[in-house]
C-alpha cells in the first residue's frame, strides 16, 4: 500500500502544531493583561465556547482545568490572528494513542468569523486578581493546620 | 408453542397477585404470595373465586411462632450443616464481612451467616450488596484499606461473570480478597459449569474446587493465605451446595496454619543494618507495604537509623507517614546509602514476588495488560503498561526477593546489635536536621500548592481543587480515608493533605476501570465502621451510574462514607478524545458530546441518594455555598450517617 506523502504544507503545520503542543502555556512567557483590539461577537463566542465543549480543556472560566489560561495569557491567544492560526495549525495527523491535547480546527469547522467570535468571549474571562491566600479562610486554615507538629 | 397450563405470562401473574390481594384483605387475612398455587394456577386469570383464608399454619408462621417440620423417614435433616463449619473457617480467620446479592448456590452459606453462631451474623456479617460487581469492590476497598481479606459470595456462573471486571481488577491491584462462588449442578444448568474459576482463572490469584466436606474447609484456609501472601490478590473456593447442606457429624474444623512470609537471611540483614549505619546520609525509599504493620515497621527502622524518607502515601495506600518528620527530601539530599522497601532503592531494594510468579497458573493466560508472560519484571511502573503499580523503574541496585514488611524486624533487630553510642550521637543530630529541613520543605510546597489553586477558587462551576481544599480543614483531626481516586479530579490532595495513616489514601482502580468509587468507598466504610474512622468519596458522576445501588448499601449499613460528587456531567476523559479525534479530521468538535455527556436531562443524585434513602444535598454550583454543606456531611458521617453532596464542577 503506498502511503502519501504529506504535503508542505501540511508538514509546516504539523511542525507548528508540535512546536505548540510542546510548549504548555505555563511554561511560555505570558502576560496578564491583553490589549489587542476584539472584533468579534462574544455572545455568538459563548455559544460556539459551549457547543464545541472548549470548557472541556480550559474550565468554564479559563481558569481550571488541563490548560487554564486566565490570567497567565500565553502568546497564541495575543491576537485573533495569532489565536486563528493556532486553531488551524493543529496536528491534524491521527496519534496512535488517544489525546487530549488542543484538538485541530479547520476553517470547515470553525469558520474566521467564529473563531473571531470565540477569540471575543474568552477576552471577556474577567481575572479579578484572587485573594491572597492570608485571606481566604480555608487557604488560611490549611497553612495553620502544616504547622502544627506530626502527630503519630 | 403451544402454552402449558401451568405457565405464567406476566399479565396472569399481576392479575391473579392483585386478585389475591383484595380478597385477602376482604377477608382480613394476610395475601398469599403471588407465588402460591391459589394465585397462579390458572394462567389465564389467577382463579376468579376468591383465595381460600389462611391456614392456621399460615397465621402461626406470620405470627413468628415456627415450629419445624416433623421429619419424615428417609427426609434429610442436617443437625450440623457443612456450611456451619465454614462460616466458623471464615470467623476463626477473622473475616469481618462477607458482601453478597443472594443466590440459591449459596444459600446454606449464607443461612450460616446469618444463624450460626452466637452472636449470629457478626464477624462476619452479611453485607447486603446489589450487583455482584459492587460486592467485589467492596472487599477490593476493604483490602486496601486493611491488608485484610473481606469476603464475597458469587452465584454460579451468573454471579462470577457480573463480579469479573471487580476482580480482574482487585488483582491488578494486589488487594487481597476471598471469593467464594456457589454451585449447584442440579438446579439450573446455565448457572453452574465443570469448571466455573476457569472463566476468572487468569486473574485470580488461586482458586479450588473441594469435592468433600474436609477439602472445602482446608481450600477456605489456603485460599485465605493466598490471599494475603504477597503478591496479594483475590482468591476463590467454588463450593458446591450439597457440601453447603451436608451432615457434617462430627467433622471439626482443621487447625490453620498461618502463611509464611519469605524475609531477609541473616547475613543479608546483618549487611543491611551495617551499611545504614555506616552511612553518613541513609535513605529510606518505602513503596506500598504489605499491612499497617509493615508501615509501623518501617517508621521504626527510618527513626533507629535517622534515614530521611520518601514515601508513597499520595499514590495509595500503606506507605510510610507523609508528615512523619523524616519523610521528605531531609537535610540533604546527597544520598550515600539508599534502601527500598516495596520500591526501587539506590543500593538494594527488598521487593516482594511480582506477578510474573503467578504466570505459571495453569490457564489459558489471555494476558491482559501488563500481566502477560514475559512482561520484564519491575518494568513501566507507575501503573502504567506493563507493569504493576507502585513497582517503577528497575532500581540500578542490587534487588532481593523477599517481602519488604517480613524482613523488617530481623533487620531492627541487627541496627539495634551493631547501634554504638556514636552512632546513636550521630543519628540524633541528623534526625533533627532532618526534621527542620521537611517541615520548611514542606511549608514551601504547600504554600505554593495553594498559590496555584486560588485561580477558578470562586468559579462557579465550582474548581476540584476548592472541593479538597475546603474538606482538608473538616476532616484533618478526624481519622479518615481517602477511598475514591483521585486521577480524574485533579489530585489536589496530594498537595494540601497530609497522608499519615496506611489507609489515608487508598489510590487508583487498579486497572483503570470505572464503577469503582463509590462501591471501593463502601468496602473502606466498612473498614471505618468497627475503627471509629470516617471515609471520603469524592466521586466522578460517570463512574457512579455503573452500579449507583451500592449507595442503598451504605445507607442499608449505616456505613460512615461522605460521598462528594464531583459532578462535570460527562465521561469527561473520553470527551476530550473525541473532540481531539474529532479536530485530526477536521470535523469539528461541537458533536464531541455526543455519547461523552450526561445531559438532557441532568442526573440529580441527591434525588438518586434519596431514592436508596440516603441524606444528602445538592446540587450545589456556589462556591460560596461549599464549605457549609461540606461540613454538614461531615457530621453526618462522624455519626454513622452516609451523606451524599452534588457538586456541579468544572470539568476538571
Amino acid at each position: 500500500m503506498m502511503i502519501p506523502r504529506p504535503s508542505i504544507a501540511v508538514a509546516a503545520g504539523v511542525l507548528l502544531a508540535a512546536a505548540l503542543s510542546q510548549t504548555s502555556p505555563r511554561a511560555q512567557t505570558t502576560v496578564t493583561t491583553l490589549t489587542s483590539p476584539v472584533t468579534g461577537n462574544a455572545a455568538n463566542g459563548k455559544t460556539l465556547y459551549c457547543d464545541h465543549a472548549c470548557y472541556s480543556c480550559h474550565g468554564f472560566n479559563g481558569e481550571t482545568g488541563a490548560r487554564p489560561f486566565v490570567p497567565n495569557w500565553p502568546p497564541n491567544l495575543a491576537t485573533e490572528r495569532s489565536f486563528t492560526a493556532f486553531l488551524r495549525g493543529r496536528a491534524n495527523l491521527s496519534p496512535v494513542q488517544p489525546s487530549t491535547a488542543m484538538p485541530n480546527y479547520a476553517a470547515a469547522a470553525l469558520n474566521d468569523a467564529q473563531a473571531r467570535d470565540v477569540y471575543a468571549y474568552i477576552r471577556s474571562f474577567k481575572s479579578p486578581p484572587p485573594l491572597p491566600i492570608d485571606k481566604i479562610p480555608v487557604m488560611k486554615q490549611i497553612l495553620a493546620a502544616a504547622e502544627k507538629p506530626y502527630k503519630r | 408453542m403451544a402454552k402449558s397450563k401451568q405457565s405464567v405470562n406476566r399479565r396472569g401473574f399481576l392479575k391473579g397477585a392483585a386478585t389475591a390481594a383484595v380478597g385477602a384483605a376482604a377477608a382480613g387475612g394476610a395475601a398469599p404470595s403471588a407465588g402460591t398455587p391459589q394465585a397462579t394456577q390458572d394462567g389465564s386469570a389467577g382463579g376468579n373465586a376468591p383465595p381460600p383464608p389462611p391456614t392456621a399454619e399460615q397465621i402461626a408462621r406470620d405470627a413468628g411462632a415456627v415450629r419445624p417440620p416433623a421429619v419424615m423417614p428417609g427426609a434429610r435433616a442436617a443437625v450440623r450443616p457443612g456450611s456451619d463449619l465454614m462460616v466458623q473457617v471464615l470467623k476463626d480467620l477473622g473475616i469481618e464481612w462477607v458482601a453478597a446479592n443472594p443466590g440459591s448456590s449459596f444459600e446454606g452459606i449464607q443461612e450460616s451467616i446469618i444463624n450460626y453462631g452466637n452472636p449470629a451474623n457478626v464477624k462476619p456479617e452479611f453485607i447486603t450488596a446489589l450487583h455482584e460487581e459492587s460486592s467485589v469492590t467492596m472487599a477490593h476497598g476493604y483490602g486496601k484499606a486493611t491488608g485484610k481479606p473481606m469476603c464475597a459470595l458469587l452465584h454460579g456462573t451468573i454471579g462470577i461473570q457480573h463480579a469479573a471486571m471487580s476482580i480482574y481488577q482487585a488483582y491488578y491491584d494486589r488487594a487481597p480478597s476471598l471469593l467464594i462462588a456457589g454451585r449447584d449442578l442440579g438446579f439450573i444448568a446455565a448457572h453452574s459449569a465443570n469448571d466455573m474459576a476457569g472463566m476468572v482463572r487468569s486473574y485470580t490469584k488461586w482458586d479450588a474446587t473441594p469435592k468433600t466436606l474436609p477439602e472445602a474447609l482446608a481450600a477456605l484456609q489456603r485460599a485465605y493465605n493466598e490471599a494475603i501472601t504477597p503478591p496479594c490478590g483475590p482468591t476463590m473456593v467454588v463450593i458446591d451446595i450439597d457440601l453447603q447442606k451436608e451432615e457434617a457429624g462430627n467433622l471439626r474444623v482443621p487447625a490453620y496454619q498461618p502463611p509464611h512470609f519469605s524475609g531477609l537471611d541473616p547475613g543479608e540483614a546483618r549487611a543491611i543494618a551495617k551499611s545504614l549505619l555506616e552511612a553518613q546520609n541513609p535513605r529510606i525509599a518505602v513503596g506500598r507495604l504489605r499491612t499497617p504493620e509493615g508501615v509501623r515497621l518501617a517508621v521504626g527502622l527510618a527513626e533507629l537509623v535517622g534515614a530521611s524518607t520518601s514515601t508513597a502515601a499520595t499514590q495509595g495506600p500503606m506507605s510510610f507517614p507523609q508528615r512523619h518528620p523524616l519523610c521528605g527530601p531531609g537535610a540533604t539530599t546527597s544520598y550515600d546509602y539508599t534502601l527500598g522497601l516495596e520500591q526501587p532503592g539506590g543500593n538494594v531494594s527488598l521487593i516482594g514476588p511480582s506477578l510474573a510468579s503467578l504466570l505459571s497458573r495453569d490457564s489459558a493466560n489471555i494476558g491482559f495488560g501488563g500481566i502477560a508472560p514475559g512482561v520484564a519484571r519491575g518494568g513501566g511502573g507507575g501503573g502504567g503498561r506493563g507493569g504493576r503499580g507502585g513497582r517503577g523503574t528497575a532500581p540500578a541496585g542490587r534487588t532481593v526477593d523477599v517481602d519488604a514488611e517480613a524482613s523488617l524486624p530481623a533487620l531492627i533487630e541487627e541496627v539495634r546489635r551493631q547501634m554504638t553510642p556514636d552512632s546513636q550521637r550521630v543519628i540524633r543530630e541528623r534526625t533533627a536536621a532532618h526534621g527542620v529541613a521537611n517541615q520548611r520543605a514542606r511549608t514551601v510546597a504547600l504554600r505554593q500548592a495553594l498559590e496555584e489553586r486560588r485561580a477558578g477558587w470562586d468559579s462557579s462551576p465550582i474548581s476540584t481543587a476548592r472541593i479538597y481544599a475546603e474538606l482538608w480543614p473538616l476532616i484533618a483531626d478526624e481519622d479518615w480515608i481517602l477511598a475514591s481516586p483521585s486521577n480524574f479530579s485533579g489530585g489536589h490532595h496530594t498537595q494540601l493533605w497530609d497522608h499519615n495513616k496506611p489507609y489515608s489514601y487508598l489510590g487508583s482502580q487498579g486497572a483503570a476501570g470505572m464503577g469503582y468509587g463509590a462501591p471501593a468507598a463502601v468496602g473502606a466504610g466498612l473498614a471505618a465502621k468497627s475503627r471509629g474512622q470516617i471515609v471520603v468519596n469524592v466521586q466522578c458522576d460517570g463512574d457512579l451510574n455503573y452500579a449507583p445501588g451500592v449507595l442503598w448499601t451504605a445507607q442499608h449499613h449505616q456505613l460512615p462514607v461522605l460521598n462528594v460528587m464531583h459532578n462535570n456531567r460527562a465521561w469527561h476523559q473520553e470527551l476530550m478524545f473525541v473532540e481531539y479525534m474529532c479536530g485530526v479530521r477536521g470535523r469539528g468538535t461541537d458533536r464531541g458530546h455526543i455519547g461523552t455527556t450526561l445531559r438532557d436531562p441532568f442526573i440529580d443524585y441527591r434525588m438518586l441518594a434519596a431514592a436508596y434513602g440516603m441524606a444528602g444535598e445538592g446540587p450545589i454550583t456556589d462556591p460560596a455555598k461549599l464549605g457549609a454543606a461540606l461540613k454538614r456531611g461531615v457530621a453526618s458521617v462522624k455519626r454513622g450517617q452516609p451523606y451524599l453532596i452534588d457538586v456541579i464542577t468544572q470539568p476538571r
